[in-house]
């Protein structure tokens, strides 16, 4: 089991290697599937690898050095109002995420989604969007 | 064996006339070519995609007192109004004034359609007859006189595919290509298209009724750019857009190329004889198409193989050994429900085939734009002597090189004078303030670069795009051969 979590360092954090640590302590693996870090502040996307009682292990850990951890339950949605259905977003997408069904209807897994936003900004129809974490 | 459009009219009237989609036509023609061309009446086609040259012609009508409108805007995009005093022209690709490529002309036709009041504006100098300057109102579809839409080059029968070999980010009119072949963008509806279904024009002609943006519209001629010849026909059609649907035309953003609108479009392919039949039987896999590389922005762009609909629609192309995966950029599910929506239509009697009174032509070419200013190429204005300094070059030499030559950029090259990266003044004062003592720890690797044999204007682009002001040019080898700068291109060459 596996769950993806939004990951924000404040300043002071981003110069530890707590996820080395959180990973040592925990011993629960992580997967960063995104990661965006500059001075002074990161944010990271990652796959908690573990049930939920290890996750939580993690967050609590992760939240004890600090860092601001929310769970991802809801990353992109498809405004079917304004979707035509073209598949312009399909072949964008890193992780396969979104598909075209037997009807063409475009379906979108929102857990497979990293959040990157490239499918985002190529929507002609301006119909995707990422949930706010 | 003949059947006439009048004939088939009749089989509508009393109920009995045989419809068959597109895709649907193969199985039937090749089981029995004969009988499907007997007792098929009409197949009905489809495609809805984004079709650049589109726009609406509206009427507005007079204020008092009047105004002979010289410039308006709806929703501030602009419409040509080089016409009589209250016609305008409004173009599916003409920017907004305030919110760029977010909303455009298409997106406006798109609120007309959806019955949303629009703010109009116009300015005008005034005359005897037309003594206003300047007018401001909110207007409905409903409010206009006449308000149709006029598109010059619709429903291409099938359009070349792109990739991008380059290793940048791609943002093109045919949509966002990943560097490194990372995907294939392709459009059109391949079997189901339109023209695909009559490609020697035998029943399409001007005066050809069709669903466009589900409205009863015209074909009024050929297409601008039509080249059957090649396969690649257009239609110019009209119709009201009083009449349209939001579900058949919608305004669309390209990304960082422009605004352009989903037309809806479906031609009946009334079946006359067995050669229609045939050409109705096409199937996505004998409808090939060039892939073409993006990251060439040349009229000619190199083709880097020929694919068909089949391997298009199937969601994976092999380039070189890999599997590419392909988006499409016309909807499929629309065009099966245009298919659909057609066909009832002719099934409740609501809608009947006009015999076209000119046929459009089957054999012109689209040919290319004489310019007649030369095309200015990086080998006709780059500095040949580039300075360029070695890698193991000591920070104080490389600094000395740029005060020497008032430069403040210098490409490092290798001992066989290959490129390897390049170091700003900028590069140099970081240097010094971290302490930092190697020319190689210092550069930046991933250098913007350009070859001889580009056209000025494709570098002031990448110069551009990059926000830099020169790149070194580099032979296949990427050995350093020149330099151009912004400056050049401006003083030397002729882009603005």
């Amino acid at each position: 089991m596996t769950s993806k979590y939004l990951l924000k360092y404040p300043t002071g954090v981003a110069d530890s290697p707590v996820i080395s640590k959180t990973v040592l302590k925990t011993g629960v693996m992580m997967n960063i599937l995104r990661a965006n870090v500059d001075y002074g502040e990161a944010t990271l996307i990652v796959d908690i690898l573990g049930d939920k009682e290890e996750q939580k292990k993690v967050v609590d850990y992760l939240r004890g050095e600090g860092v601001d951890v929310s769970k991802l339950e809801k990353n992109i949605t498809n405004n079917v109002e304004k979707c035509v259905d073209c598949g312009a977003c399909i072949a964008l997408c890193p992780t396969e995420a979104i598909s075209f069904k037997d009807d063409y209807s475009i379906k979108v897994n929102s857990d497979k989604c990293i959040r990157c936003g490239v499918c985002v900004e190529a929507c002609p129809l301006r119909a995707l969007e990422i949930v706010r974490a | 064996m003949m059947k006439t459009i009048k004939e088939i009219n009749e089989k509508i009237k009393k109920g009995e006339a045989v419809i068959v989609r597109a895709d649907e036509m193969p199985e039937i023609y090749e089981e029995n070519p004969k009988r499907a061309a007997k007792e098929v009446d009409i197949v009905t086609t489809g495609t809805f995609g984004a079709m650049c040259s589109s726009g609406a012609l509206l009427n507005f009508g007079h204020s008092d007192p009047p105004i002979k409108m010289q410039r308006i805007w709806l929703n501030n995009v602009e419409a040509y109004t080089g016409l009589a005093a209250v016609d305008a022209y409004l173009g599916a690709t003409q920017l907004s004034e305030d919110r760029g490529f977010e909303y455009g002309g298409a997106h406006v036709i798109e609120d007309l359609v959806k019955g949303v009041e629009v703010n109009l504006k116009a300015t005008a100098y005034r005359t005897d007859c037309y003594p206003r300057k300047e007018v401001e109102t909110a207007i409905t579809l409903d409010d206009m006189n006449q308000a149709w839409l006029l598109n010059p080059r619709n429903c291409y029968q099938k359009y070349n595919a792109a990739i991008n070999s380059t290793n940048t980010l791609l943002q093109t009119y045919m949509g966002t290509l990943l560097p490194n072949f990372g995907n294939v963008n392709f459009s059109g509806t391949g079997e189901i298209s339109p023209l695909n279904n009559d490609p020697n024009y035998e029943t399409i002609g001007l005066g050809t009724r069709i669903f466009l943006c589900g409205a009863k519209g015209h074909v009024i001629s050929e297409g601008t750019q039509h080249s059957p010849k090649t396969g690649f026909g257009t239609i110019f059609v009209q119709g009201d857009l009083k009449e349209m649907s939001p579900d058949f035309i919608a305004g669309a953003t390209i990304p960082n190329y422009g605004t352009s609108l989903f037309v809806g479009i479906g031609i009946p392919i009334p079946i006359l004889n067995e050669d229609v039949a045939k050409s109705t039987a096409v199937r996505n896999k004998d409808i090939t198409v060039n892939l073409f590389d993006y990251g060439v922005p040349r009229r000619t762009r190199p083709v880097v193989r020929e694919v068909n609909y089949e391997e298009l629609f199937s969601g994976k192309v092999d380039i070189n050994g890999k599997k590419v995966r392909t988006s499409s950029q016309s909807s499929m599910k629309v065009s099966h429900k245009i298919m659909e929506t057609l066909g009832q239509w002719v099934e409740d009697k609501e809608f009947f085939l006009s015999k076209p009174i000119k046929n459009l032509p089957g054999d012109s070419e689209f040919r290319p734009l004489k310019v007649k200013e030369e095309t200015k190429f990086v080998a006709d204005i780059m500095i040949k002597k580039a300075i360029t300094a070695y890698q193991k070059d000591s920070l104080k030499k490389v600094s000395e090189i740029l005060v020497k030559n008032a430069i403040d950029q210098i490409p490092i090259v290798d001992s066989n004078n290959k490129l390897v990266g390049i170091v700003t003044t900028w590069d140099i004062t970081k240097a010094l303030a971290k302490g930092e003592k190697r020319i190689s720890e210092i550069m930046t690797k991933r250098v913007i670069t350009s070859r001889k044999d580009e056209p000025i204007d494709v570098v002031a682009r990448r110069l551009d795009k990059n926000s830099i002001g020169s790149t070194p040019v580099v032979d296949e080898d990427n050995r350093v051969i020149g330099i151009i700068t912004m400056a050049d291109i401006i003083h030397r060459g002729v882009s603005k």
